[in-house]
């Protein structure tokens, strides 16, 4: 969300096209741990599998408009196991997701109760890799209480927690849901710590819990601040997300980053552990990430695609040349 | 009546392929939760397993031989599970394992696991219509799986599945087709396809090739086989256009469809290429090899 920054010229200017990002990381293949395909359009699919995005990890979150009733959280979960799998399976990305309730709407008490009766139905499908994203917003005691609920939810399922911390009083809110996390006996090695910043990572890193940082314009990490993290803390336990969703935001952080940590100098190993292999280790202690699968799914798409056949079939999104003025 | 075909041996045929193809592992896996869920009768145990599955029963795709084929459609015809994810078969008969005593219960413990089904959970749960108990109970969830905009959940039901050609109503029915070809589907894989074709599916399918014709788009010849039984006045037209086609397979479709009916003109039509005739008499030409070129 681009709230509080202020626009410059620059900011407003069209943008144009600069690949040249795209043909420094040619050939390397990326895991965005954090993004919500759900606000995101079939184009950002498309251009993220060019990138190299093999595999996404959606985290159920808050939509961004008011959520009446429970089923509209059920219908939700179902979208993230069901349809929004499909569509990137079309794309040859290998979709998983964590479910949860987010701590924007566990202050709403009464439909947050009802929520949680519904999670045991979704947190154990094929797929789901974390109970997600959970945590502090404002820190209030209800989002105490249904963040507690949850770890212990984690816990009995043996999946991994991705938390998200706070956008205001962030250190402490960090502080304090690794603190939570650690009274209810959940190993510091099964929970991602996200949205992390240059004032959290070493305490998230000394303590043993994974840290996640979110590149995300204006409101969180830009991606030469995160060339100097990783200097400075090596590539043990580090993951770099886009978290992008409805604000302004970008499904390609992961790979963009990368291309401009190889610019300046971070090596091959490291960019892979930040921007692969590490969300990979993390989130497959759910026994739910099998890598041979990035191929399956892969290998589908281009099947359909190059197997000469007149009539697309089983899905195969048909390619659009953008630059055309003439739609058919 | 519950089930409407011998379910002890569907039930023994499918355990026996998947431990065949799963190995023993598996197959131990399978049998102990079978064990536990016939003592425990917990239903959070039975949907615990079912979503399960694939984790210990792997997606190897499971390759049958002409017997057990055979066997497969002599209890339920139609019915086979060749090319499936063995996930997908464990699964089909896991269902066949739920108590059918009480039916509303039955019912509701199927209608849960669709409700929170995930993608290849719901391919799994729509292929097995065919082996579900009171097969007249699911009708409206095979319609709603139609509206579906999941490939893989459209194919489960469309392709190669004896269930909608049994009971679906002709609405539902020509629901599907329409969808199977709107979206590109094999629908030579559709079964009971000619034998559930009808007129008002005919009507609708000519209109739909005028809206491509008018975008300028091109139109599956496949779809000229439910057109050709029921061609009339209006829709020769629309046969004599694709007849003269400059595509081979499009013309070969046209002379299909006119080898389909009694209408005289279509017929008359079809004597003035008397080798496409010859080829069809003979049957080295018909829709499924046509349907084979397409693909
Ligand atoms: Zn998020």
């Amino acid at each position: 969300m681009c709230c509080s920054h202020e626009l410059t010229e620059k900011d407003l200017a069209p943008i144009t096209a600069n690949p040249i990002f795209l043909e420094k990381i040619k050939g390397m293949r990326f895991f965005d741990p954090h993004v919500h395909m759900t606000s995101r359009t079939t184009d950002d699919y498309q251009a993220m599998a060019d990138a190299g995005v093999v595999a996404i990890i959606e985290p159920a979150f808050w939509l961004g408009q008011p959520r009446t009733g429970v089923d509209t959280f059920r219908d939700y979960f179902n979208s993230l196991i069901g349809w929004e799998r499909f569509r990137s399976s079309q794309f040859g990305i290998k979709h998983y997701c964590t479910i949860g309730l987010n701590s924007k709407e566990a202050n709403n008490e009464r439909l947050a109760e009802q929520v949680m009766e519904i999670l045991p139905l979704f947190i154990y499908k094929e797929g789901v890799v974390g109970v997600g994203e959970i945590g502090f917003d404002d820190q209030t005691p209800a989002e105490d209480k249904y963040y507690r609920a949850q770890l212990e939810l984690a816990k009995e399922a043996m999946l991994p927690v991705q938390i998200h911390t706070p956008h205001r009083d962030k250190k402490k809110g960090t502080q304090r849901s690794m603190d939570i996390a650690i009274e209810h006996g959940l190993d510091p090695r099964m929970i991602i710590v996200d949205h992390n910043n240059e004032e959290t990572v070493k305490e998230v890193l000394d303590r043993g819990f994974w840290a996640a940082f979110t590149i995300y314009p204006f409101t969180k990490m830009g991606n030469e601040r995160m060339v100097e993290i990783v200097k400075q803390y090596g590539s043990e336990r580090i993951m770099i997300n886009s978290a992008a969703d409805w604000g302004i935001s970008d499904p390609l952080a992961v790979p963009k980053t990368a291309a401009l940590m190889l610019e300046r100098g971070i090596s091959i190993k490291d960019i892979e552990l930040v921007c692969y292999q590490n969300a990979i280790d993390a989130f497959a202690q759910s026994g739910q990430i099998n890598v041979s699968e990035f191929d399956t799914v892969k290998e589908i798409d281009q099947n359909l695609k190059y197997n000469g056949s007149s009539v697309l079939r089983g899905g195969q999104q048909p390619r659009v040349d953008k630059n055309a003025t003439i739609i058919r | 009546m519950d089930y409407v075909y011998d379910k002890e041996r569907m039930s023994a045929l499918l355990y026996q392929i998947v431990a065949q193809q799963a190995g023993d592992k598996a197959e131990l896996w399978l049998r102990q939760k079978a064990e536990v869920w016939q003592q425990s009768g917990a239903l959070q145990q039975f949907n615990l397993t079912f979503s399960a599955i694939p984790r210990f029963i792997g997606k190897n795709q499971i390759i049958i031989d002409s017997t057990q084929e055979a066997a497969l459609k002599a209890i339920v015809p139609g019915f086979s599970v060749q090319g499936w994810p063995a996930d997908r078969v464990a699964r089909a008969w896991w269902l066949l394992q739920l108590p059918v005593a009480d039916k509303t219960a039955y019912v509701k413990q199927l209608e849960t696991l669709f409700d929170a089904a995930e993608m290849n959970e719901l391919a799994a749960l729509y292929g097995a219509l065919p082996l579900l108990a009171f097969p007249e109970e699911w009708t409206l969830r095979t319609a709603e799986g139609i509206r579906s905009n999941i490939g893989t959940v459209q194919e489960a039901i469309m392709l190669n599945n004896p269930y909608p050609a049994l009971y679906l109503s002709e609405a539902a029915w020509n629901q599907l087709v329409m969808k199977a070809i709107f979206t590109d589907k094999q629908i030579g894989r559709i079964i009971g396809l000619d034998e559930r074709a009808n007129a008002a599916l005919a009507a609708v399918l000519t209109d739909y090739a005028h809206e491509r014709w008018a975008a300028g788009r091109t139109v599956n010849p496949m779809l000229w086989r439910l057109v050709g039984p029921f061609v009339n006045e209006t829709s020769f037209s629309d046969i004599k256009r694709v007849w003269n086609s400059e595509n081979t397979i499009e013309r070969e479709a046209a002379a299909l469809a006119c080898a389909q009916t009694t209408y005289a003109p279509a017929i008359e039509l079809l004597r003035e290429r008397p080798a496409l005739k010859a080829e069809i008499d003979a049957d080295v030409l018909n829709w499924n090899l046509l349907s084979e070129k397409l693909n």
